[in-house]
């Protein structure tokens, strides 16, 4: 069975290293990361992930905002998303619901475990 | 404005009470019994011979007839003369004699022609011609004192009287050698005389002595007898001119008896009693009196209506003002929670993948596993802070719904159970079956109860009791409160524990943020004033004192449906 890409988009450089390393440990997954809101574009038209882990609330632009333009491309449609924030309140949710409405939304700090089965959930379905 | 138009108001309503009085009284004066006379071709001509009748009232003899003092010529006799002239169309010419002694002197020296009240004696009738008695006055006789068994003129003797010079009773009692007779020139100084003791009694007309005595203000005197023979008032003309008896007769004898009560009553009246007690005053008066005393007592319910919304608007205003203080400390400490917890969040996140990491490649053998064990605690306490924060400012979020309040106090009870049980703390619970549904979200009324109750077990420490009870009672005055009015009916449910109580100093910053009496670590100070910053998102009440038992009291209030 061949390995799961997933993308990781967090400003936090540190974060993004502890995600990848926990989810490679694992052997199911190949992980790339990228600390820059815009640069995720092009990295997910390179990487073909099937799966992206997005941080909301990032400079430059936010999680939604990425997921939006990704789901323009017909080519990237099968992306799963599961969006991470540090704050999570129910007018937050409310205002991005349009783009993430429908994926998993999880909040920090989340335990490697729970990450690994919201992503093995969202590649499920 | 509104006290000026209630004066204006009261005015008006006076105006119309005196109005209604004066009208009243007028009408008897409207409605007047004369029918005409025919005189003899013979009395006409005597008439016409004689243009000008002298006629010399009584000077002092109120209220038969006076003279005021402008020198006006009153009383009930002053009436009949001028229907007397009307009728017979003549004019008297009014003399004013000095007493009654001296209109007896000039009118036997020709110098009057007429008397108008005088009572007929054979003496008199040897210079007088008298008509018909035109009015009757009870006799009487006034002291100063008690006189008992005076039943007569005769029980007078040994007492000291008081007479008119040359009246009835003078010429009456001075045919009895025994009385001690004190004669005075008018019934004023007669009667003044027996109130100072100078004499022991006044005998005249009453209705003369009664209006006298009110005149004067000789208070002390009082009725000792009335006497037998009313006295009977004519006219009396010189005897010269007694023509003009019989014409004065046919005239008098056209006054119906309804208009000579009229005149009796007018005068009699006024000269009984003091001008405040006729009967338009008294109407005017009881009617003023009334709208005074309403008046009054609406000003002073209006006062106190005003006093109270006074307070209750400045109660509403204070209340607003720490509302809004609150609102606006809720706001900065919400806006400095939201930073804070993003940037607390992400280092944390690192924090747990990285413990997470370390726990699957270090052997466990190590002993590090406990130190990530340390760290996942600490990162979740901190993570706990957080979650507080974000509560104490994001609790607008409500998802409201009827909810059964026995339902959420069981769940939370279930919830606290095993700490309970750790610290051998009972519970006694009395809800009430059929409390009514109330609108809340339960999960955040829950997270209130689990709250008291937590703070109930830390107070009791271990072994303890804690009561839960729940009812709908009446919301009273003096809890203060923006959410209830004073009667209004509220679910409410208390939560007492047998802890030590809280110190005063304690209570003052109970619901302060960051308050907190907890040892470091263990509670982040928020847990109150997130509980009541919740409750009242529910429109309730949350408020912590001493129970009078000891030991700390919750109430919580809520609000019933319908209730405004």
């Amino acid at each position: 069975m061949s390995k799961k890409r997933i993308l990781v988009v967090d400003d936090e450089v540190a974060l993004t290293r502890m995600v990848k390393l926990n989810l490679e440990r694992t052997g199911n997954y190949e992980v790339r990361t990228e600390n820059r809101g815009p640069m995720a574009i092009p990295a997910a038209i390179e990487f073909r992930p099937d799966l992206i882990l997005l941080d909301v609330m990032m400079p430059g632009m936010t999680g939604d905002e990425i997921a939006a333009k990704l789901r323009e491309d017909p080519a990237l449609s099968h992306i799963k998303y599961i969006f991470v924030t540090a704050i999570v309140t129910k007018a937050e949710t409310d205002s991005m619901s349009a783009n993430i409405g429908g994926n998993v939304f999880l909040a920090k700090p989340i335990k490697a475990q729970e990450l690994i089965d919201a992503i093995e959930l969202a590649l499920r379905d | 404005m509104a006290f000026k138009q209630i004066f204006l108001r009261l005015i008006q309503y006076f105006q119309c009470f005196f109005i209604v009085g004066l009208l009243l009284s007028a009408q008897a004066e409207a409605e007047v019994g004369i029918t005409p006379i025919n005189l003899s071709p013979d009395e006409q001509t005597w008439l016409r011979e004689h243009p000008v009748i002298r006629l010399a009232p009584d000077p002092n003899f109120a209220p038969i007839e006076w003279f005021n003092q402008h020198g006006d010529y009153n009383g009930i006799t002053s009436d009949y003369v001028r229907i007397l002239e009307e009728l017979l169309g003549i004019q008297f010419e009014i003399i004013q004699g000095s007493s009654w002694k001296d209109i007896l002197e000039k009118v036997k020296k020709g110098e009057v022609d007429v008397l108008s009240a005088i009572i007929r004696s054979t003496d008199r009738e040897q210079y007088l011609a008298f008509t018909e008695p035109y009015f009757v006055a009870k006799r009487a006789l006034f002291s100063n004192r008690e006189l008992s068994g005076i039943e007569g003129l005769d029980d007078l003797e040994g007492h000291k009287i008081a007479v008119v010079h040359g009246s009835w009773m003078d010429e009456t009692l001075s045919g009895k050698p025994d009385m001690l007779i004190n004669r005075f020139q008018d019934l004023s100084t007669a009667l003044t005389a027996t109130s100072l003791g100078v004499t022991d009694v006044t005998g005249s007309a009453l209705d003369a002595m009664a209006f006298t005595r009110s005149r004067e203000g000789l208070t002390n005197l009082q009725i000792v007898g009335e006497l037998p023979n009313d006295l009977l008032l004519s006219f009396a003309v010189n005897k010269n001119l007694s023509p003009l008896a019989g014409i004065l007769d046919k005239a008098l004898a056209a006054i119906s008896p309804e208009e000579a009560s009229r005149i009796r009553s007018r005068w009699i009246e006024v000269a009984e009693t003091h001008f405040w007690e006729q009967p338009v005053y008294q109407y005017s008066a009881l009617g003023l009196l009334t709208l005074l005393l309403t008046a009054m007592a609406a000003v002073v319910v209006w006062n106190r209506t005003l006093n109270a919304r006074v307070q209750e608007r400045s109660k509403q205003l204070y209340e607003a003002e720490m509302q809004l203080i609150q609102a606006e400390k809720m706001e900065s400490v919400g806006r400095l929670s939201a930073g804070v917890a993003h940037e607390v969040k992400n280092p944390l996140a690192i924090i747990q993948m990285g413990a997470d990491y370390l726990k699957d490649v270090v052997s466990p053998a190590d002993g590090v596993h406990e130190v990530i064990a340390d760290i996942e605690d600490a990162v979740q306490r901190a993570d706990r802070v957080i979650k507080d924060l974000l509560d104490f400012s994001h609790n607008d979020e409500l998802q409201l719904r009827p909810e059964d309040l026995n339902v959420v106090v069981d769940e939370a009870l279930r919830m606290v159970a095993h700490e309970f049980v750790r610290r051998n703390i009972t519970t006694q619970v009395q809800l009430s079956a059929d409390n009514p549904p109330v609108e809340m979200d339960a999960n955040k009324i829950q997270q209130v109860f689990i709250n008291m109750l937590m703070n109930a077990a830390q107070a009791i420490g271990k072994d303890g009791k804690v009561s839960i009870s729940c009812a709908t009672v009446e919301f009273e005055g003096d809890e203060n409160s923006a959410m209830f009015q004073p009667g209004e009916s509220v679910l409410r449910l208390t939560i007492t524990d047998n802890g030590p109580g809280i110190s005063k100093d304690v209570l003052e910053r109970l619901f302060d943020p960051f308050f907190t009496t907890k040892p470091v670590g263990e509670g982040t100070g928020l847990g109150l004033s997130v509980s009541r910053n919740i409750m009242e998102l529910h429109s309730g009440r949350l408020a912590i004192c001493n129970a009078p038992t000891g030991g700390a009291l919750v109430i919580m209030d809520f609000k019933l449906r319908g209730e405004s």
